[in-house]
């Protein structure tokens, strides 16, 4: 497989919606799977919380080494909100009750 | 807009889009990953499945709309800004399938590394895991040329 060509254009766009939250009734955590390839989980992480490349990364590596990781808390509304743009993205989203809180 | 073009070797992709496809009609009707619904409002989650397998079965067309006549003609197949995000999420769905219908005798392991004998792999389990690679680097592709500030290492 060849590259023939790359065109460059403005920087792309990003879904970013809400910085990192870990405080709320509501935690949405992200299982492992051994399928979806590390690089995209991270730039999922990316587009759909506005992480940086550190927090995406640290996320993706607490799945991928813990099997799971907290990425938002809040109200159940967001949360579910969140785990639903995850499904989209074929992650494995769950939505638990933070009992910590 | 920022774009690519890839040549691709007729010969040895154009065998895999009947994998892609088939996976793909598996998924008309239902969802590539596993999703816990139980925990989504009663009164939410039909219409999520609904809207969710929508919107995969939309990706999984895109993505078999790269194939058109002109990669037929020439190998060569288009991804933009316009197609990025949805040809990554068809390709996710896909795999994912072909994980769980006709991968499942591969350790997590060996479909992690993609360190398998090829030669000693009987056919069609050989296609499909042609097909688990080849969707891999499409991916990573799309995430390079794509994604460049979400991608900088």
């Amino acid at each position: 497989m060849t590259i023939d060509e790359i065109h460059t254009a403005p920087s792309p766009k990003v879904e970013a919606e809400t910085a990192e939250s870990l405080v709320g009734p509501w935690k949405v955590v992200v299982m492992n799977d051994p399928v979806n390839l590390m690089s995209y989980v991270v730039l999922v992480f990316r587009k759909v919380f506005g992480f940086d490349e550190n927090q995406a990364r640290k996320h993706m590596l607490e799945v991928h080494e813990d099997g799971r990781s907290v990425v938002w808390c809040g109200l159940r509304e967001k949360a579910e909100h969140f785990a639903f743009i995850l499904h989209h993205w074929h992650l494995t989203a769950v939505l638990e009750r933070n009992e910590t809180d | 807009m920022k774009r690519i073009e890839v040549k691709l070797s007729l010969g040895a992709v154009a065998p895999l889009l009947d994998v892609i496809k088939a996976a793909g009609d598996s998924l008309d009707d239902e969802l590539a990953a596993s999703v816990a619904l139980e925990q989504i409002d009663e009164d939410l989650r039909s219409e999520w499945r609904d809207e969710l397998i929508a919107a995969q079965n939309g990706d999984v067309r895109n993505l078999l709309a790269l194939f058109d006549s002109e990669f037929f003609t020439s190998g060569v197949v288009n991804f933009d800004e316009d197609n990025a995000d949805s040809i990554l999420r068809s390709c996710a769905a896909v795999r994912l399938r072909l994980r769980e219908r006709y991968l499942g005798t591969f350790s997590d392991e060996v479909l992690e590394t993609g360190e398998v004998l090829f030669e000693e792999m009987p056919e069609p389990e050989r296609r499909h895991f042609m097909c688990y690679l080849f969707l891999a680097t499409v991916q990573e592709l799309v995430i390079e040329h794509l994604e460049p500030t979400l991608s900088d290492e």
